[in-house]
């Protein structure tokens, strides 16, 4: 029976990171995963990450998936893959099978990060083909390359379901609603607003009554739930969708802990069944511990931290790194996780909906939680996205009103115009001495796509530069029309800069010329008019 | 010629869509063609094909549900083998793929 130091179970961002942790400490690590490629769900993150510098904030997901890749395989790091572990058994003794062959292998620390499955919620003729996970859609247009359908309706408004809804049109797919039992939208504030400004609409409130078509999706019927999540007589509706996309949540998938004998506890607020863990992820059994989604459901950036503390935990316990060095290593980490868990989508906060103010004391906007998108009237009370003094000038105009741990907009600036601060939660405040030049890199930097550059000039026209990330990237010179928050057209519109350097990493940044009096509504630009 | 309607050529953030090397295989019976080592589930959602299998009892369609293999929805008879999840086998040249019904073949 083959023996390692540490084994891996998942090579995931928690996984990955752990094997990368303890094989620089010395360890001897395998990783040992069930698909047929490394690297979990993060080579189908083709978003900017939240977060700080030290969370890897800003860089698409699929980069840092190559970039653990790469670690892990220079520490000499094993990886096996097409191999499912079947359990952990006594001793940290495990058994796993490829290729319809068994294998136990002995492991002196086990890290569980076995991520999680996605939840999914029955209705009629949701057996149909056409009804697919949200995990399904990002599989097969971010990895290969194939559309999940032609026209979609996103079924939950967490970020999964905002983010891949926004992914969707990205690779060319028509959404043509988001729905959400709930009724407020659950995920960030600014990933709604990404897809409400293409004109994409969002129906909280409902659910999905039926699946119809005989052996394809053909069409949705949807319906409004009252306070009982009964459906409202008579307000069914139907879509003409071929796609149904389910995003309604991921439960951890700690089955091989629960049968391994780890105490276990159920917190609604952490997904489910998670092991009962210490502060450094060690589980009830000694030398078996658990990172990222299988120990409560949070991001990957959470993940990839929680990875590095078993990693190093494992090889404190095993005597390659001493107490202190233990110590100076995870106070950092602990400080860095603590940094994503704050602010109001943090896991303690998780079903909380009394909260209706920022920590800064600024009324949220009821806009943003029911429709996606934050009326005009609510903006003003946010002071970066309120107008400057001289409006004449170029400045950044910051629609971010959630405390959402992240500053990649302070990071950018090298004018110090973008004030965080330490608490990264906090909402960003323009400086009042520093002058911006206008490099926009605060605008293709910012992965919530809040941020937009207003120059208003004497001639009664006004320049806005906003994100863009669909093809076709529009040209200079081309026309078309503004869009408002909400996706509907407000102006005609031309494009006067189109700007795609390397350090936008693939966000565009487009400079559109509007009539001045429409500064504070245009925010996103569609060629020719026609629908994106 | 591969089916492309649903194929992306290009993608914005992506880039150009790369693929192996285009490769034939049957689906019942009938040439199709995909690329080498995609998942057949996604040789056969390219060529437009949603139905992979009729459940036992009742004679359902089933289809992609999952994409990771976990939920076994997609599985079908390959190479006269049933039970093939082919979200996640990758297609080969010539591979023999057929609709499911139950666990056997028409």
């Amino acid at each position: 029976m083959n023996r390692y130091e540490f084994i891996v179970i998942g090579a995931g961002p928690a996984g990955l990171s752990g094997a990368i942790e303890a094989a620089k400490a010395g360890m001897k690590v395998l990783v040992i995963d069930e698909n047929h490629r490394p690297g979990g769900q993060l080579f189908k993150q083709i978003h900017k990450f939240f977060g700080s510098r030290e969370h890897k904030a800003k860089i698409r997901g699929f980069m840092i998936g190559e970039k653990l890749l790469e670690e892990a395989t220079s520490l000499g790091v094993e990886v096996r893959l097409d191999t499912t572990v079947m359990g952990i058994y006594k001793n940290r003794e495990i058994i796993c099978t490829k290729d319809d062959k068994i294998e136990h292998i002995k492991g002196d620390h086990i890290l569980v990060a076995a991520g999680a499955s996605e939840n999914m919620i029955p209705f009629e003729g949701w057996t149909l083909p056409g009804v697919i996970g949200a995990g399904a859609a990002q599989t097969m247009m971010n990895l290969h390359g194939v559309r999940p359908g032609n026209k979609i309706l996103m079924v939950g408004s967490g970020n999964v379901g905002l983010v891949v809804s926004y992914q969707l049109m990205q690779a060319g797919c028509d959404v043509v609603a988001i729905i959400d039992a709930a009724p407020r939208i659950g995920g960030y504030g600014v990933h709604a607003s990404k897809v409400a400004r293409t004109g994409v609409p969002f129906h909280l409130s409902h659910t999905v009554v039926k699946a119809n078509g005989d052996d394809h999706v053909t069409s949705a019927t949807i319906g409004k739930v009252d306070s009982n999540w009964k459906i409202v007589e008579g307000s069914q509706k139907t879509l003409e969708v071929d796609t149904i996309c389910i995003a309604v949540g991921l439960s951890p998938m700690s089955q091989l802990l629960r049968t391994a004998g780890c105490l276990m506890a159920e917190v609604p607020q952490k997904g489910g069944l998670i092991p009962v863990c210490s502060d450094y992820t060690q589980t009830s059994l000694p030398g078996i511990y658990a990172a990222g989604d299988v120990a409560g459901i949070e991001e990957a950036s959470s993940a990839m931290i929680q990875g590095r503390i078993a990693g190093a935990q494992a090889a404190r316990n095993s005597g390659y790194i001493s107490d202190e060095e233990f110590l100076v290593r995870v106070t950092d980490l602990k400080k860095s996780l603590g940094q994503l868990r704050e602010g109001m989508f943090g896991h303690e906060m998780k079903g909380r909906t009394d909260i209706v103010k920022t920590e800064e004391g600024f009324t949220l906007s009821k806009s943003l939680l029911e429709k996606g998108y934050i009326d005009e009237s609510e903006l003003a009370s946010f002071p970066a996205a309120a107008a400057c003094e001289n409006e004449y000038e170029v400045h950044p105009i910051i629609e971010c009103t959630q405390n959402i741990p992240c500053n990649p907009c302070q990071d950018v600036c090298s004018k110090g115009c973008i004030i965080v601060g330490d608490k990264i939660t906090k909402l960003p405040i323009i400086s009042d001495t520093a002058t911006c030049t206008g490099c926009a890199m605060c605008v293709a930097s910012c992965p919530g796509q809040a941020i937009f550059l207003v120059k208003k000039s004497e001639d009664g026209s006004a320049i806005i530069s906003l994100p863009y990330e669909f093809l076709p990237i529009p040209q200079k010179g081309d026309k078309g029309m503004a869009l408002d928050r909400k996706g509907e057209s407000v102006c005609e519109a031309e494009v006067v800069l189109v700007q795609s350097a390397k350090a936008l990493d693939h966000t565009v940044v487009l400079s559109i010329m509007v009539p001045a009096k429409y500064a504070d509504k245009a925010r996103f630009f569609r060629a020719g008019g026609e629908k994106l | 010629m591969i089916a492309d309607d649903m194929r992306m050529k290009d993608h914005p953030i992506l880039g150009e869509i790369s693929k192996g090397r285009p490769v034939e295989f049957t689906f019942d019976g009938k040439t199709l063609t995909g690329y080498e080592d995609e998942p057949i589930a996604v040789a056969l959602k390219a060529a437009g094909l949603m139905v992979h299998r009729y459940t036992s009892k009742h004679r359902k369609p089933r289809g992609i549900f999952c994409a990771i293999g976990r939920c076994t929805d997609c599985v079908m008879i390959v190479d006269g083998r049933p039970n093939v999840r082919t979200c996640v086998t990758p297609l080969r040249e010539g591979m023999d793929v057929r609709t499911q019904y139950g666990v056997e073949a028409k």
